[in-house]
């Protein structure tokens, strides 16, 4: 039975990626991937930069560092650039990496494909960031509602169609990626890899490539009539038209890109617990179950987001209900976690540290979004400092730290270096504190009536939250000043990971760190959802 | 045993923080809206004290749970060479916590939606209708008798109040002439857009003399944190009063022409 099905190198090798050149018609899914993830990092310093603008800004009452106007450019321009170029870019460059390698395939089912939707990606960049050239960048807000984003209130400039035009771009490479991962990942698992036995980071995948793909053209949509009303002249959100249609088109695309933004990290949440429990995941038809169930129900609660516009009560109810049903599928999920951590023997790594900092923290904005879901409760909330802080729960306490935590566990895999773990517990504990000092009495500013993004406040009652909340704000950048270092740091001189350092079950561990172009010399073979740990087993994953 | 002190201070720094947020008033820190003087506010905020309760205690639970398995499961406190039992899954359990929380959502919901009729209905007894409009950057009062309150925005002291007087069912129509804005006084009740395009409403109802404030609540350009509110409640004889001096301002500014 023991028989050398894996021979695999202990030796670590990095050339193939050396000369720059494979770097710019490279259509290797992991070349592809890195570059999204570097992409997302910097992107994420950028919105960082706005962010601690904005808290000086508001840090104390009168204070004029920005003008409002510039001050709403940025706020727009935080708000931009986290969730399209930061978020969601860094989850598919993550998935783009691991995503054929844990079903066992050599590349994606379209790679270049897969070239031209990463290549979109920084001319997106570009012309949202050209906005700011042309005599102002997009500055009502990153959801841009209409009319004030029509030419009669914007007409100087030209950031909200360079905006606009961005979006445009963004969701076309969106579509690809999707496209992409779902014919991947039905076209080409390794043999013996059936759904039932598919990671559930996979799982994940699917269900948010599933979700870019249903709502991906509804906001390009929204994009290109906006731009008709500003450049051929018709009427279909101006004034004289229907504003509050722009809303609906925009959060049809808006709520589910929450779960976009989310599910590939439930996703990594689900594969690194079982591996620092050494347990198997609780429930794995249940927590596929809730994936689809949470991609489901996102599609029809858009318009929770526009609870004060005035419609109808009884449609109102409808999108309370479902809104609020969403905490089912979600409670599933993390009841599954916390069972297969039970009675477990936890290793706190630095990526099982995130992990239930994670758990921690995505708990409170799960809470609070049962009060943003209530009508009446809503209509208090919305549009205040509360959304505010409930959103960073949800998309810094759940996305960031899931991310975090992708990066600690697959760094070694992607550079065949750990990151320090020095450096990475620092990283953790600066974070948490920084994260939860920054937002958690954000609650209370808009319990007491401050409404988001104002660009000042006279109010004196505001002032010592205000500075509270600036100053832990500059413990997260130091934080991750912290995390950069580790990358840099690691990456030149971290220690050798070897293939498989966290004695992992899914099929990423079962090849070289870095893996070679070709992902595996010999497919392994799949008998459960965690392949590489039944080789381990069974005896038959010799190292050479 | 560093992690574990660490993990301990941070869950203790947390729920020290969580405790003074409940129960304190100290710092500008209020846990919960300041006291409703309308009584749909009044409903909004029995509403969110409803919510509050399932809310606290599977807070209180899941936290209490993550720290029992960082304190209770982590490698360092198992026996050596311990290999954690390879449980796939529960049927009973998990149909548990699926249907646990589906019932206290439908309760949330059902509750959330009996204060949503209401509270958030057309109304048809009003005693008065103000209709509020809002442009870049301010709210403009008319009161359908000739007399329009205008509220400019400014940052730098009050701006002029929007009166009404007490135990008066007044009903509010809001519009708005340029893009959206929103009022929002949260010591009265929740938001309400004003649209272009179309005519939005809520109401209030005081019952004590007093003045609130509130400010615009959606962004509407760069002046959008300048749109101060301040709404004044006055008894019936100050407010007829105080009408009469508008009357007669109105008169003044602008004579009607004579027959």
């Amino acid at each position: 039975m023991a028989t050398t099905v894996l021979p695999r190198p202990k030796a670590y090798d990095d050339s193939f990626f050396k000369p720059i050149s494979i770097w710019l018609t490279t259509t290797d899914h992991k070349l592809i991937g890195i570059m999204y993830m570097v992409t997302g990092v910097l992107s994420f310093v950028v919105g960082g930069i706005f962010a601690l603008v904005m808290r000086l800004q508001l840090s104390q009452p009168n204070l004029h560092i920005v003008d409002a106007e510039t001050y709403n450019q940025i706020v727009s321009a935080h708000g931009v650039t986290m969730i399209f170029f930061f978020v969601t870019i860094f989850l598919t460059g993550i998935a783009n990496y691991m995503v054929p390698i844990m079903i066992g395939a050599r590349d994606m089912a379209f790679p270049r494909v897969n070239l031209l939707g990463f290549w979109l990606v920084p001319v997106s960049i570009i012309l949202y960031y050209s906005g700011f050239f042309t005599g102002g960048a997009l500055d009502a807000g990153w959801t841009g509602y209409a009319p004030l984003t029509e030419k009669l209130y914007q007409g100087k400039s030209l950031g909200v169609d360079f905006w606009a035009l961005s979006i445009i771009v963004w969701a076309i490479s969106g579509i690809m990626a999707s496209t992409n991962f779902l014919t991947t990942i039905l076209g080409l698992r390794a043999p013996g890899m059936r759904f039932s036995r598919l990671p559930l980071f996979v799982w994940a995948q699917v269900s948010t490539s599933i979700l870019l793909l249903v709502v991906g053209a509804p906001l390009a949509l929204a994009m290109i009539l906006l731009e008709f009303d500003r450049q051929l002249g018709t009427q279909f959100f101006t004034t004289a038209g229907r504003p509050v249609l722009y809303q609906h088109l925009f959060w049809f695309f808006g709520h589910p890109e929450v779960y976009i933004m989310i599910l590939p990290g439930f996703g990594m949440i689900s594969e690194i617990i079982p591996v620092f429990a050494r347990k198997p995941l609780f429930g794995y038809m249940s927590m596929v179950a809730a994936l689809f169930g949470i991609v489901f129900l996102s599609m029809t609660v858009w318009a929770h987001h526009m609870f004060t516009v005035g419609m109808n009560t009884y449609v109102e109810g409808f999108f309370m209900l479902m809104t609020m049903l969403i905490a089912v599928p979600t409670g599933i999920k993390f009841f599954n976690w916390i069972a297969t951590a039970w009675w477990g023997s936890v290793e706190f790594t630095v990526p099982m540290k995130f992990a239930f900092g994670f758990l921690a923290t995505f708990l409170i904005g799960g809470l609070t979004g049962i009060y943003l879901a209530s009508v009446p409760v809503d209509t208090q909330l919305h549009q205040s400092y509360y959304v505010v802080a409930h959103l960073h729960y949800v998309l810094f306490g759940g996305s960031v730290f899931t991310i975090m935590a992708g990066i600690y566990y697959w760094f070694p895999k992607i550079t065949g270096r750990l990151l320090g773990r020095t450096l990475g517990e620092w990283n953790f504990w600066t974070l948490f504190v920084g994260f939860n000092g920054t937002f958690l009495i954000m609650h209370t500013l808009g319990l007491e009536g401050m409404p988001r993004r104002i660009a000042t406040y006279a109010n004196p009652a505001w002032a010592a939250t205000n500075l509270i909340i600036t100053v832990s704000s500059f413990l997260i950048a130091f934080s991750v000043l912290l995390l950069l270092i580790n990358l840099v740091q690691s990456w030149r001189n971290g220690e050798i990971a070897g293939n498989d350092p966290w004695q992992g079950n899914t099929l990423e561990w079962a090849t070289t760190s870095p893996p070679p172009p070709y992902n595996f010399e010999r497919i392994p073979p799949v008998r459960s959802f965690m392949p590489l740990r039944d080789l381990r087993e069974s005896g038959e994953l010799v190292e050479s | 045993m560093a992690a574990r002190v660490r993990a301990l201070l941070t869950f203790a720094g947390l729920a020290a923080t969580a405790v003074v947020l409940s129960s304190c008033d100290v710092g500008g820190l209020h846990p919960i809206f300041p006291n409703p003087v309308s009584p749909n506010g009044q409903d909004i905020y029995n509403t969110y004290l409803l919510i509050s309760i399932p809310a606290i205690v599977i807070f209180l639970g899941v936290e209490i749970a993550l720290l029992w398995v960082v304190l209770r499961y982590r490698r360092s406190k198992q026996p050596a060479g311990y290999v954690p039992p390879q449980v796939h899954g529960n049927t009973t359990l998990e149909v548990v916590w699926t249907v646990i929380p589906l019932i206290i959502v439908l309760a949330i919901a059902a509750g959330s939606f009996v204060e949503l009729q209401r509270d958030f209905q057309p109304i048809s007894n009003e005693q008065m209708t103000v209709v509020v409009s809002g442009y870049q950057f301010g709210w403009r009062y008319d009161y359908g008798n000739g007399v329009i309150v205008n509220q400019p925005g400014t940052l730098v002291g009050d701006v002029t109040p929007f009166v009404v007087p007490t135990h008066t069912l007044v009903k509010l129509q809001f519009r708005s002439s340029d893009v959206i804005h929103s009022w929002w006084v949260p010591a009265i009740s929740g938001k309400t857009d004003a649209v272009p395009g179309y005519d939005n409403f809520s109401w209030l109802k005081i019952d004590q003399v007093g003045k609130w404030r509130g400010e615009c609540a959606e962004l509407c350009g760069a002046g959008h944190s300048t749109m101060q509110i301040i709404v004044q409640a006055m008894d019936q004889s100050d407010f007829n009063n105080w009408m009469d001096q508008q009357k007669a301002a109105a008169a003044k500014a602008s004579p009607s022409p004579s027959p």
